[in-house]
Protein backbone atom coordinates (compact mmCIF):
# COMPACT_ATOMS: atom_id res chain seq x y z
CA UNK A 1 0.00 0.00 0.00
CA UNK A 2 2.51 2.48 1.19
CA UNK A 3 4.65 3.95 -1.03
CA UNK A 4 8.48 6.03 -1.45
CA UNK A 5 8.40 9.77 -1.82
CA UNK A 6 11.08 10.93 -4.24
CA UNK A 7 11.04 14.80 -4.44
CA UNK A 8 14.07 16.38 -6.79
CA UNK A 9 14.53 19.60 -7.96
CA UNK A 10 11.18 21.01 -6.80
CA UNK A 11 11.16 24.98 -7.82
CA UNK A 12 7.84 26.50 -6.80
CA UNK A 13 7.88 30.02 -7.21
CA UNK A 14 4.30 32.21 -7.31
CA UNK A 15 4.46 35.02 -10.29
CA UNK A 16 5.61 37.84 -8.85
CA UNK A 17 7.46 36.83 -5.66
CA UNK A 18 10.65 35.55 -4.82
CA UNK A 19 10.65 32.04 -5.35
CA UNK A 20 9.14 29.74 -1.76
CA UNK A 21 11.33 26.62 -2.79
CA UNK A 22 14.24 26.41 -4.69
CA UNK A 23 15.37 23.12 -5.69
CA UNK A 24 13.92 20.50 -3.08
CA UNK A 25 15.53 17.55 -2.95
CA UNK A 26 13.91 14.92 -0.10
CA UNK A 27 13.77 11.23 -0.30
CA UNK A 28 11.24 8.88 2.17
CA UNK A 29 11.55 5.52 2.14
CA UNK A 30 8.14 3.64 1.81
CA UNK A 31 6.83 3.29 5.44
CA UNK A 32 9.20 5.38 7.23
CA UNK A 33 7.54 8.00 8.73
CA UNK A 34 9.49 11.47 8.31
CA UNK A 35 9.48 14.80 10.06
CA UNK A 36 10.09 18.34 7.85
CA UNK A 37 11.13 20.86 10.21
CA UNK A 38 12.07 24.53 9.74
CA UNK A 39 11.31 27.98 11.05
CA UNK A 40 8.68 30.24 9.76
CA UNK A 41 8.67 31.05 6.16
CA UNK A 42 11.10 28.42 5.07
CA UNK A 43 8.33 26.72 2.61
CA UNK A 44 7.79 23.59 5.04
CA UNK A 45 3.33 24.26 4.25
CA UNK A 46 4.04 24.94 0.72
CA UNK A 47 6.13 21.75 -0.16
CA UNK A 48 3.53 19.64 1.36
CA UNK A 49 0.95 21.08 -0.53
CA UNK A 50 2.98 21.04 -3.81
CA UNK A 51 3.24 17.08 -3.05
CA UNK A 52 -0.28 17.24 -2.76
CA UNK A 53 -0.95 18.92 -5.90
CA UNK A 54 -2.46 21.96 -4.45
CA UNK A 55 0.45 24.34 -5.39
CA UNK A 56 2.09 24.37 -9.22
CA UNK A 57 5.54 23.82 -9.28
CA UNK A 58 7.94 25.69 -11.50
CA UNK A 59 10.12 22.62 -12.17
CA UNK A 60 10.97 19.20 -10.75
CA UNK A 61 9.71 15.94 -10.21
CA UNK A 62 7.53 14.52 -7.17
CA UNK A 63 7.70 10.70 -7.33
CA UNK A 64 5.21 8.30 -5.44
CA UNK A 65 6.32 4.44 -5.60
CA UNK A 66 8.14 6.05 -8.81
CA UNK A 67 5.44 7.60 -11.08
CA UNK A 68 5.64 11.20 -11.15
CA UNK A 69 2.74 13.44 -9.84
CA UNK A 70 3.66 16.82 -10.96
CA UNK A 71 0.73 16.53 -13.71
CA UNK A 72 -1.48 14.59 -11.64
CA UNK A 73 -4.86 16.84 -10.29
CA UNK A 74 -4.76 16.60 -6.19
CA UNK A 75 -8.02 14.54 -6.13
CA UNK A 76 -6.73 11.88 -7.78
CA UNK A 77 -3.13 11.38 -6.38
CA UNK A 78 -3.50 8.85 -3.97
CA UNK A 79 -2.34 10.92 -0.75
CA UNK A 80 -4.10 12.11 2.09
CA UNK A 81 -3.43 15.34 3.93
CA UNK A 82 -4.31 16.75 7.27
CA UNK A 83 -3.90 20.76 7.69
CA UNK A 84 -3.22 22.91 10.66
CA UNK A 85 -6.86 23.49 11.55
CA UNK A 86 -9.35 20.28 10.89
CA UNK A 87 -11.18 21.80 8.31
CA UNK A 88 -14.30 19.57 9.00
CA UNK A 89 -17.65 20.28 7.19
CA UNK A 90 -20.43 22.29 9.44
CA UNK A 91 -23.08 21.00 7.61
CA UNK A 92 -22.30 17.32 7.99
CA UNK A 93 -21.82 14.83 10.83
CA UNK A 94 -18.47 13.39 12.31
CA UNK A 95 -19.51 10.15 10.78
CA UNK A 96 -20.06 11.93 7.30
CA UNK A 97 -17.23 13.92 7.30
CA UNK A 98 -14.81 10.80 7.83
CA UNK A 99 -16.50 9.03 4.68
CA UNK A 100 -16.29 12.33 2.36
CA UNK A 101 -13.27 10.50 0.64
CA UNK A 102 -14.94 7.37 0.24
CA UNK A 103 -18.02 9.72 -1.00
CA UNK A 104 -16.13 10.85 -3.36
CA UNK A 105 -14.85 7.71 -4.65
CA UNK A 106 -18.41 6.69 -5.19
CA UNK A 107 -18.57 3.51 -2.25
CA UNK A 108 -22.27 3.20 -1.06
CA UNK A 109 -23.70 4.34 1.60
CA UNK A 110 -23.63 1.08 3.91
CA UNK A 111 -20.03 0.29 3.06
CA UNK A 112 -19.14 3.62 3.38
CA UNK A 113 -20.61 4.10 6.86
CA UNK A 114 -18.77 0.45 8.04
CA UNK A 115 -15.60 1.78 6.68
CA UNK A 116 -15.64 5.26 8.45
CA UNK A 117 -17.41 3.80 11.69
CA UNK A 118 -14.14 2.04 11.90
CA UNK A 119 -11.99 5.05 11.31
CA UNK A 120 -13.43 6.73 14.00
CA UNK A 121 -12.78 3.40 16.50
CA UNK A 122 -9.33 3.90 15.51
CA UNK A 123 -8.91 7.32 16.55
CA UNK A 124 -10.98 6.55 19.77
CA UNK A 125 -14.05 8.79 18.66
CA UNK A 126 -16.28 5.94 18.01
CA UNK A 127 -19.41 7.13 20.63
CA UNK A 128 -18.89 10.52 18.35
CA UNK A 129 -20.35 9.19 14.95
CA UNK A 130 -23.77 11.25 15.24
CA UNK A 131 -22.48 14.44 16.67
CA UNK A 132 -22.12 17.58 15.31
CA UNK A 133 -18.45 18.69 14.78
CA UNK A 134 -19.90 22.02 15.84
CA UNK A 135 -19.32 20.88 19.62
CA UNK A 136 -15.62 18.96 19.06
CA UNK A 137 -12.93 20.69 20.84
CA UNK A 138 -9.78 21.17 18.91
CA UNK A 139 -8.10 17.72 19.63
CA UNK A 140 -11.28 15.41 19.01
CA UNK A 141 -11.52 17.69 15.93
CA UNK A 142 -7.97 16.99 14.61
CA UNK A 143 -8.57 13.11 15.43
CA UNK A 144 -11.88 13.52 12.78
CA UNK A 145 -9.29 15.07 10.66
CA UNK A 146 -7.05 11.85 11.29
CA UNK A 147 -9.47 9.15 10.72
CA UNK A 148 -10.89 11.17 7.82
CA UNK A 149 -7.45 11.19 6.08
CA UNK A 150 -6.77 7.20 7.29
CA UNK A 151 -10.33 6.36 5.59
CA UNK A 152 -8.94 7.67 2.07
CA UNK A 153 -6.63 4.56 2.53
CA UNK A 154 -3.71 6.76 1.06
CA UNK A 155 -0.07 5.65 -0.23
CA UNK A 156 1.18 8.79 1.58
CA UNK A 157 -0.18 10.68 4.68
CA UNK A 158 0.71 14.64 4.96
CA UNK A 159 0.46 16.61 8.13
CA UNK A 160 1.12 19.69 8.11
CA UNK A 161 1.77 21.01 12.37
CA UNK A 162 -1.30 18.68 13.16
CA UNK A 163 -0.43 19.71 17.17
CA UNK A 164 -0.08 23.38 16.97
CA UNK A 165 -3.67 24.23 18.08
CA UNK A 166 -3.30 22.05 21.04
CA UNK A 167 -2.63 21.58 24.17
CA UNK A 168 0.09 20.01 25.98
CA UNK A 169 -1.67 17.00 27.43
CA UNK A 170 -3.71 16.72 24.09
CA UNK A 171 -0.51 17.51 21.86
CA UNK A 172 1.26 14.71 23.68
CA UNK A 173 -2.20 11.78 23.16
CA UNK A 174 -2.25 12.62 19.40
CA UNK A 175 1.85 12.54 19.11
CA UNK A 176 1.52 8.87 20.52
CA UNK A 177 -1.45 8.26 18.16
CA UNK A 178 -0.45 9.33 14.70
CA UNK A 179 2.84 7.32 15.50
CA UNK A 180 0.68 4.18 16.46
CA UNK A 181 -1.92 4.37 13.77
CA UNK A 182 1.42 5.34 10.84
CA UNK A 183 3.49 2.13 12.27
CA UNK A 184 0.40 -0.24 12.76
CA UNK A 185 0.01 0.55 8.68
CA UNK A 186 3.68 1.26 7.81
CA UNK A 187 2.69 4.55 6.06
CA UNK A 188 4.58 6.36 4.28
CA UNK A 189 4.27 10.00 6.21
CA UNK A 190 5.69 13.33 6.20
CA UNK A 191 4.88 15.28 9.07
CA UNK A 192 5.72 19.53 9.25
CA UNK A 193 6.65 21.14 12.17
CA UNK A 194 8.28 24.10 13.77
CA UNK A 195 8.94 22.83 17.14
CA UNK A 196 11.96 20.82 17.41
CA UNK A 197 11.00 19.04 20.37
CA UNK A 198 8.28 17.25 18.64
CA UNK A 199 10.15 17.29 15.37
CA UNK A 200 12.55 14.77 17.49
CA UNK A 201 9.56 13.03 19.20
CA UNK A 202 7.59 12.28 15.62
CA UNK A 203 10.26 11.86 12.76
CA UNK A 204 12.09 8.38 12.32
CA UNK A 205 14.27 10.90 10.11
CA UNK A 206 13.96 14.53 10.13
CA UNK A 207 14.60 17.05 7.40
CA UNK A 208 15.20 20.60 7.89
CA UNK A 209 14.25 22.85 5.47
CA UNK A 210 15.71 26.64 5.30
CA UNK A 211 15.46 29.15 2.52
CA UNK A 212 13.18 26.67 0.51
CA UNK A 213 15.97 23.99 0.63
CA UNK A 214 16.80 20.97 2.62
CA UNK A 215 19.72 21.18 4.02
CA UNK A 216 20.24 17.95 6.06
CA UNK A 217 18.21 14.97 6.41
CA UNK A 218 19.01 12.35 8.51
CA UNK A 219 17.88 9.99 11.95
CA UNK A 220 17.24 12.69 14.74
CA UNK A 221 20.44 11.77 16.84
CA UNK A 222 22.57 12.60 14.22
CA UNK A 223 20.29 15.97 13.73
CA UNK A 224 20.68 17.08 16.78
CA UNK A 225 24.41 16.45 17.32
CA UNK A 226 26.15 16.51 14.43
CA UNK A 227 24.77 18.72 12.42
CA UNK A 228 25.92 19.21 8.82
CA UNK A 229 25.66 23.61 9.07
CA UNK A 230 25.54 26.28 11.47
CA UNK A 231 21.80 26.97 10.63
CA UNK A 232 21.02 23.51 11.43
CA UNK A 233 22.57 23.38 14.60
CA UNK A 234 21.11 26.79 15.31
CA UNK A 235 17.96 25.61 14.60
CA UNK A 236 18.02 21.85 16.40
CA UNK A 237 19.60 23.72 19.24
CA UNK A 238 23.32 23.53 19.35
CA UNK A 239 23.51 26.92 20.04
CA UNK A 240 27.35 27.24 21.13
CA UNK A 241 29.28 28.04 17.69
CA UNK A 242 33.01 28.68 18.20
CA UNK A 243 35.30 29.56 15.89
CA UNK A 244 39.01 28.61 17.39
CA UNK A 245 42.65 29.37 16.26
CA UNK A 246 43.63 26.05 16.97
CA UNK A 247 40.59 24.75 14.43
CA UNK A 248 41.36 27.35 11.29
CA UNK A 249 38.23 26.81 8.74
CA UNK A 250 35.85 24.98 10.95
CA UNK A 251 33.13 25.72 13.44
CA UNK A 252 32.99 24.04 16.70
CA UNK A 253 29.25 23.15 18.13
CA UNK A 254 28.42 22.10 21.47
CA UNK A 255 24.65 22.15 22.84
CA UNK A 256 24.17 24.28 25.97
CA UNK A 257 23.58 20.65 27.85
CA UNK A 258 26.86 19.59 27.09
CA UNK A 259 28.88 22.23 28.43
CA UNK A 260 30.73 20.97 32.09
CA UNK A 261 30.25 23.86 34.83
CA UNK A 262 32.21 23.47 37.90
CA UNK A 263 35.78 21.77 36.45
CA UNK A 264 38.35 22.42 34.05
CA UNK A 265 40.93 24.63 32.62
CA UNK A 266 38.72 27.53 31.23
CA UNK A 267 37.64 30.20 32.90
CA UNK A 268 34.53 32.46 31.83
CA UNK A 269 32.35 35.28 34.09
CA UNK A 270 28.65 34.49 34.35
CA UNK A 271 26.69 36.93 32.21
CA UNK A 272 23.50 35.93 33.11
CA UNK A 273 21.68 33.45 34.73
CA UNK A 274 17.97 32.57 34.15
CA UNK A 275 15.90 30.10 36.47
CA UNK A 276 13.80 27.81 34.12
CA UNK A 277 12.30 25.92 36.52
CA UNK A 278 13.95 22.62 36.00
CA UNK A 279 17.26 24.18 34.97
CA UNK A 280 19.30 27.18 35.36
CA UNK A 281 20.13 29.27 31.69
CA UNK A 282 24.08 30.80 31.72
CA UNK A 283 25.18 32.89 29.28
CA UNK A 284 28.89 33.06 30.07
CA UNK A 285 31.42 35.31 28.88
CA UNK A 286 34.75 33.32 27.63
CA UNK A 287 37.68 35.81 26.33
CA UNK A 288 34.89 37.67 24.13
CA UNK A 289 32.74 34.77 23.29
CA UNK A 290 29.33 34.40 24.47
CA UNK A 291 28.76 30.81 25.73
CA UNK A 292 25.57 29.45 26.56
CA UNK A 293 24.88 26.53 29.24
CA UNK A 294 22.36 24.97 31.05
CA UNK A 295 23.10 23.45 35.20
CA UNK A 296 21.20 22.26 37.61
CA UNK A 297 19.61 25.04 39.81
CA UNK A 298 21.17 23.57 42.62
CA UNK A 299 25.01 24.28 41.37
CA UNK A 300 24.03 27.21 39.45
CA UNK A 301 26.33 30.44 39.86
CA UNK A 302 25.40 33.86 40.11
CA UNK A 303 25.77 36.50 37.73
CA UNK A 304 29.41 38.18 38.27
CA UNK A 305 31.03 34.76 39.38
CA UNK A 306 34.01 34.06 37.61
CA UNK A 307 33.36 29.92 37.30
CA UNK A 308 35.98 27.03 35.65
CA UNK A 309 34.06 24.75 32.96
CA UNK A 310 35.45 22.91 30.09
CA UNK A 311 34.00 21.98 26.63
CA UNK A 312 34.24 17.83 26.61
CA UNK A 313 35.97 17.14 23.33
CA UNK A 314 33.69 13.83 23.04
CA UNK A 315 31.00 16.47 22.94
CA UNK A 316 32.21 18.80 20.35
CA UNK A 317 31.21 18.45 16.66
CA UNK A 318 33.38 19.95 13.66
CA UNK A 319 31.72 21.68 11.27
CA UNK A 320 33.04 21.90 8.23
CA UNK A 321 32.47 25.71 6.29
CA UNK A 322 31.60 24.97 2.74
CA UNK A 323 31.14 27.61 0.55
CA UNK A 324 27.19 27.15 0.27
CA UNK A 325 26.77 27.00 4.33
CA UNK A 326 28.67 30.89 3.49
CA UNK A 327 26.53 31.96 1.26
CA UNK A 328 23.44 31.02 3.45
CA UNK A 329 25.06 32.76 6.73
CA UNK A 330 25.18 36.15 4.71
CA UNK A 331 21.77 36.40 3.86
CA UNK A 332 21.02 35.54 7.32
CA UNK B 1 -35.61 31.04 29.88
CA UNK B 2 -36.97 34.21 30.94
CA UNK B 3 -38.00 36.92 29.39
CA UNK B 4 -36.93 40.69 30.35
CA UNK B 5 -40.17 42.75 30.76
CA UNK B 6 -38.60 45.20 27.93
CA UNK B 7 -38.68 41.99 25.42
CA UNK B 8 -42.51 41.31 26.62
CA UNK B 9 -43.63 44.68 25.48
CA UNK B 10 -41.26 45.23 22.66
CA UNK B 11 -42.06 41.61 20.05
CA UNK B 12 -46.09 42.13 20.21
CA UNK B 13 -45.33 45.61 19.80
CA UNK B 14 -43.45 45.69 16.56
CA UNK B 15 -45.52 42.47 15.31
CA UNK B 16 -48.98 44.38 15.56
CA UNK B 17 -46.52 47.55 13.99
CA UNK B 18 -46.40 45.51 10.90
CA UNK B 19 -49.26 43.51 11.30
CA UNK B 20 -51.47 46.79 10.81
CA UNK B 21 -51.27 48.06 7.20
CA UNK B 22 -51.79 44.18 6.42
CA UNK B 23 -54.88 44.11 8.52
CA UNK B 24 -56.26 46.94 6.70
CA UNK B 25 -55.32 45.30 3.33
CA UNK B 26 -57.43 42.19 4.62
CA UNK B 27 -60.24 44.20 5.76
CA UNK B 28 -60.21 46.28 2.38
CA UNK B 29 -59.87 43.05 0.40
CA UNK B 30 -63.03 41.27 2.32
CA UNK B 31 -65.22 44.16 2.59
CA UNK B 32 -68.08 44.24 0.02
CA UNK B 33 -69.43 47.36 1.36
CA UNK B 34 -67.46 49.80 3.58
CA UNK B 35 -69.23 53.02 4.34
CA UNK B 36 -67.59 56.25 5.09
CA UNK B 37 -67.49 57.35 8.65
CA UNK B 38 -67.37 53.19 9.35
CA UNK B 39 -64.20 52.08 11.58
CA UNK B 40 -65.32 48.25 10.46
CA UNK B 41 -66.84 47.31 7.24
CA UNK B 42 -70.12 47.21 6.82
CA UNK B 43 -70.60 43.79 5.47
CA UNK B 44 -68.10 41.20 3.91
CA UNK B 45 -67.39 39.05 1.07
CA UNK B 46 -65.49 37.44 -1.57
CA UNK B 47 -66.32 40.15 -4.00
CA UNK B 48 -62.90 41.93 -4.88
CA UNK B 49 -61.02 37.88 -5.34
CA UNK B 50 -64.47 36.92 -7.54
CA UNK B 51 -63.50 40.36 -9.74
CA UNK B 52 -60.04 40.16 -9.59
CA UNK B 53 -59.97 36.61 -10.78
CA UNK B 54 -62.67 37.14 -13.24
CA UNK B 55 -62.45 40.39 -14.74
CA UNK B 56 -58.35 41.30 -14.11
CA UNK B 57 -57.32 37.96 -14.75
CA UNK B 58 -55.02 37.42 -11.64
CA UNK B 59 -54.82 33.70 -12.18
CA UNK B 60 -52.92 34.06 -15.50
CA UNK B 61 -50.99 37.08 -13.98
CA UNK B 62 -49.68 35.00 -10.98
CA UNK B 63 -49.02 31.92 -13.66
CA UNK B 64 -46.80 34.77 -15.46
CA UNK B 65 -45.40 36.42 -12.19
CA UNK B 66 -44.48 32.75 -11.10
CA UNK B 67 -42.63 31.36 -13.91
CA UNK B 68 -41.02 34.62 -14.98
CA UNK B 69 -39.88 34.79 -11.43
CA UNK B 70 -38.44 31.08 -10.77
CA UNK B 71 -36.69 31.23 -14.31
CA UNK B 72 -35.36 34.86 -13.24
CA UNK B 73 -34.20 33.72 -9.79
CA UNK B 74 -32.51 30.45 -11.32
CA UNK B 75 -30.57 32.20 -13.95
CA UNK B 76 -29.70 34.46 -11.62
CA UNK B 77 -28.13 32.20 -9.29
CA UNK B 78 -26.36 30.31 -12.07
CA UNK B 79 -25.35 33.17 -14.11
CA UNK B 80 -24.34 35.04 -10.83
CA UNK B 81 -22.55 31.92 -9.43
CA UNK B 82 -19.34 32.02 -11.16
CA UNK B 83 -19.05 36.08 -11.04
CA UNK B 84 -19.95 36.29 -7.58
CA UNK B 85 -16.93 33.71 -7.26
CA UNK B 86 -14.50 35.89 -8.81
CA UNK B 87 -15.38 39.03 -7.03
CA UNK B 88 -15.85 37.48 -3.24
CA UNK B 89 -12.23 36.19 -3.61
CA UNK B 90 -11.18 39.21 -4.67
CA UNK B 91 -9.28 37.47 -7.72
CA UNK B 92 -9.61 40.48 -10.29
CA UNK B 93 -7.65 43.60 -9.97
CA UNK B 94 -9.92 46.15 -10.34
CA UNK B 95 -12.54 44.25 -8.33
CA UNK B 96 -14.23 47.74 -6.73
CA UNK B 97 -15.20 48.85 -10.55
CA UNK B 98 -16.26 45.96 -12.20
CA UNK B 99 -18.47 45.34 -8.85
CA UNK B 100 -19.70 48.85 -10.12
CA UNK B 101 -20.20 48.27 -13.55
CA UNK B 102 -22.49 45.04 -12.49
CA UNK B 103 -24.96 47.49 -9.84
CA UNK B 104 -25.12 50.23 -12.76
CA UNK B 105 -28.12 49.34 -13.90
CA UNK B 106 -29.75 49.34 -10.30
CA UNK B 107 -29.40 53.55 -10.72
CA UNK B 108 -31.12 52.90 -14.30
CA UNK B 109 -35.47 53.36 -13.77
CA UNK B 110 -36.82 50.61 -14.56
CA UNK B 111 -39.28 51.70 -17.23
CA UNK B 112 -36.25 53.43 -19.24
CA UNK B 113 -34.00 50.00 -18.81
CA UNK B 114 -37.05 48.04 -20.77
CA UNK B 115 -37.60 50.37 -23.04
CA UNK B 116 -33.84 50.37 -24.41
CA UNK B 117 -34.19 46.63 -24.19
CA UNK B 118 -37.05 46.41 -26.30
CA UNK B 119 -35.65 48.37 -29.42
CA UNK B 120 -32.86 45.42 -28.76
CA UNK B 121 -35.31 42.84 -28.06
CA UNK B 122 -37.61 43.25 -31.19
CA UNK B 123 -34.57 43.10 -33.48
CA UNK B 124 -33.56 39.13 -31.42
CA UNK B 125 -37.02 38.80 -32.00
CA UNK B 126 -37.46 38.32 -27.91
CA UNK B 127 -40.28 40.90 -27.96
CA UNK B 128 -43.50 40.03 -26.29
CA UNK B 129 -42.37 36.99 -24.77
CA UNK B 130 -42.05 35.17 -21.37
CA UNK B 131 -37.99 34.89 -22.24
CA UNK B 132 -37.98 38.16 -23.13
CA UNK B 133 -39.43 39.36 -19.73
CA UNK B 134 -37.29 36.96 -17.87
CA UNK B 135 -34.28 38.84 -19.60
CA UNK B 136 -34.85 42.10 -18.95
CA UNK B 137 -35.65 41.34 -15.32
CA UNK B 138 -32.05 39.55 -14.94
CA UNK B 139 -30.96 43.31 -15.72
CA UNK B 140 -32.18 44.33 -11.62
CA UNK B 141 -32.13 40.57 -10.06
CA UNK B 142 -28.56 39.81 -11.43
CA UNK B 143 -27.10 42.40 -9.13
CA UNK B 144 -28.85 42.00 -6.38
CA UNK B 145 -28.07 37.96 -6.39
CA UNK B 146 -24.50 38.29 -6.95
CA UNK B 147 -24.05 41.10 -4.06
CA UNK B 148 -25.57 38.50 -1.72
CA UNK B 149 -23.66 35.42 -3.33
CA UNK B 150 -20.47 36.58 -2.97
CA UNK B 151 -20.62 37.48 0.81
CA UNK B 152 -20.54 33.68 0.93
CA UNK B 153 -17.41 32.70 -1.11
CA UNK B 154 -15.03 33.42 2.26
CA UNK B 155 -11.30 32.04 2.40
CA UNK B 156 -13.40 29.44 5.04
CA UNK B 157 -14.89 27.81 1.87
CA UNK B 158 -11.95 27.75 -0.13
CA UNK B 159 -10.07 26.03 2.46
CA UNK B 160 -12.82 23.00 2.90
CA UNK B 161 -12.75 23.28 -1.05
CA UNK B 162 -9.18 22.51 -0.65
CA UNK B 163 -9.50 19.72 1.57
CA UNK B 164 -12.14 18.11 -0.05
CA UNK B 165 -9.49 17.84 -3.15
CA UNK B 166 -7.05 16.03 -1.27
CA UNK B 167 -9.53 13.82 -0.06
CA UNK B 168 -9.77 12.43 -3.66
CA UNK B 169 -13.31 14.86 -4.84
CA UNK B 170 -13.56 16.27 -8.16
CA UNK B 171 -14.61 19.81 -9.16
CA UNK B 172 -18.19 18.37 -9.27
CA UNK B 173 -18.08 16.48 -6.09
CA UNK B 174 -16.71 19.20 -4.42
CA UNK B 175 -19.74 21.84 -5.46
CA UNK B 176 -21.67 19.21 -4.07
CA UNK B 177 -20.68 18.09 -1.42
CA UNK B 178 -18.97 20.76 0.09
CA UNK B 179 -19.63 24.20 -1.76
CA UNK B 180 -23.47 24.50 -1.82
CA UNK B 181 -23.89 23.04 1.33
CA UNK B 182 -21.42 25.69 2.95
CA UNK B 183 -23.02 28.46 1.16
CA UNK B 184 -26.90 26.98 1.30
CA UNK B 185 -27.78 30.35 4.16
CA UNK B 186 -26.38 33.06 0.94
CA UNK B 187 -28.12 30.66 -1.63
CA UNK B 188 -31.28 30.98 0.01
CA UNK B 189 -31.26 34.71 1.04
CA UNK B 190 -29.83 35.25 -2.79
CA UNK B 191 -33.19 33.57 -4.38
CA UNK B 192 -35.22 34.97 -2.11
CA UNK B 193 -34.31 38.73 -2.99
CA UNK B 194 -33.63 37.57 -6.47
CA UNK B 195 -37.42 36.15 -6.65
CA UNK B 196 -38.79 38.76 -5.06
CA UNK B 197 -37.08 41.62 -7.07
CA UNK B 198 -38.56 39.67 -10.49
CA UNK B 199 -41.94 39.53 -8.53
CA UNK B 200 -42.42 42.68 -8.09
CA UNK B 201 -41.05 44.34 -11.66
CA UNK B 202 -43.40 46.80 -12.97
CA UNK B 203 -41.52 49.08 -15.53
CA UNK B 204 -39.48 46.75 -17.50
CA UNK B 205 -42.47 44.36 -17.69
CA UNK B 206 -44.81 46.80 -19.24
CA UNK B 207 -42.14 48.00 -21.71
CA UNK B 208 -41.10 44.81 -22.75
CA UNK B 209 -43.90 42.82 -22.47
CA UNK B 210 -46.15 43.79 -24.49
CA UNK B 211 -49.14 43.63 -22.61
CA UNK B 212 -48.04 40.18 -21.27
CA UNK B 213 -50.13 40.77 -17.98
CA UNK B 214 -47.90 39.97 -14.50
CA UNK B 215 -49.29 40.74 -10.96
CA UNK B 216 -48.53 44.40 -10.36
CA UNK B 217 -49.34 44.80 -14.12
CA UNK B 218 -52.90 43.94 -13.35
CA UNK B 219 -53.07 45.36 -9.74
CA UNK B 220 -52.17 49.40 -10.09
CA UNK B 221 -55.40 50.42 -12.86
CA UNK B 222 -57.25 48.90 -9.64
CA UNK B 223 -55.43 51.28 -7.07
CA UNK B 224 -57.91 54.18 -8.14
CA UNK B 225 -61.04 52.39 -9.68
CA UNK B 226 -61.55 49.73 -7.32
CA UNK B 227 -59.60 49.42 -4.31
CA UNK B 228 -61.37 46.12 -2.95
CA UNK B 229 -60.03 44.34 -5.97
CA UNK B 230 -56.53 46.01 -5.58
CA UNK B 231 -56.39 45.03 -1.88
CA UNK B 232 -57.31 41.48 -3.22
CA UNK B 233 -54.77 41.29 -5.29
CA UNK B 234 -52.60 42.76 -3.36
CA UNK B 235 -53.10 39.80 -0.80
CA UNK B 236 -52.50 36.98 -4.21
CA UNK B 237 -49.41 39.43 -4.80
CA UNK B 238 -47.82 38.94 -1.23
CA UNK B 239 -48.59 35.10 -0.78
CA UNK B 240 -46.20 33.79 -2.89
CA UNK B 241 -43.39 36.03 -1.57
CA UNK B 242 -44.29 35.13 2.36
CA UNK B 243 -44.26 31.68 1.25
CA UNK B 244 -40.42 32.18 -0.38
CA UNK B 245 -39.21 33.97 2.67
CA UNK B 246 -40.25 31.00 4.80
CA UNK B 247 -38.72 28.49 2.82
CA UNK B 248 -35.82 31.26 2.75
CA UNK B 249 -35.70 30.80 6.20
CA UNK B 250 -35.62 27.19 6.50
CA UNK B 251 -32.48 27.35 4.36
CA UNK B 252 -31.00 29.63 6.63
CA UNK B 253 -30.07 27.24 9.54
CA UNK B 254 -26.57 26.20 8.92
CA UNK B 255 -23.74 26.98 10.60
CA UNK B 256 -20.46 27.58 8.93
Amino acid sequence: MSAELRIEGLVVAPPGTTPVLRGVELAVPAGERAVLAGPSGAGKTTLLRAIAGLEDPAAGTIALGGSDQTGVPAHRRRMAMVFQDPRLLPHASVLDNIALPLRAAGVKRAERRRLAGEQLEEVGMAAFAERRVAGLSGGEAQRVALARALCAEPELLLLDEPLAALDPRRREALRRLIAELQERRSLTCLIVTHDRAEAAELGQSLALMIEGRIVQHDDPRTIFERPATRAVARFFGASNLLELPEHPGRVLAIRPEHVAIGSGTLRATVLESVYRGTQVALALDWQGRRIEALIDPADAPAAGATIAFELPAERLWAIPQTADERDLELRE
Amino acid sequence: MSRSPAKRVAAPLAVALLALPLTVLVAQAFADVWRAPGVLPDELGWRGFELAFERAGAGEALLNSVVIGLLATALALVVGWPAARVLGQRLLPRNGLIFLLLALPLLMPPYLAGFGLTEWFIRLGLDDSLAGIVLAHLTFVLPYAIVILLSGFTARVDELEEMARVAGAGWLARLRLVTVPSLRPTIAAAALLAFLVSWSQYGTTLAVGAGRPTLPIVMLPFVRTDPQVAAALALVFLAPCLLALALAARAQRSPL
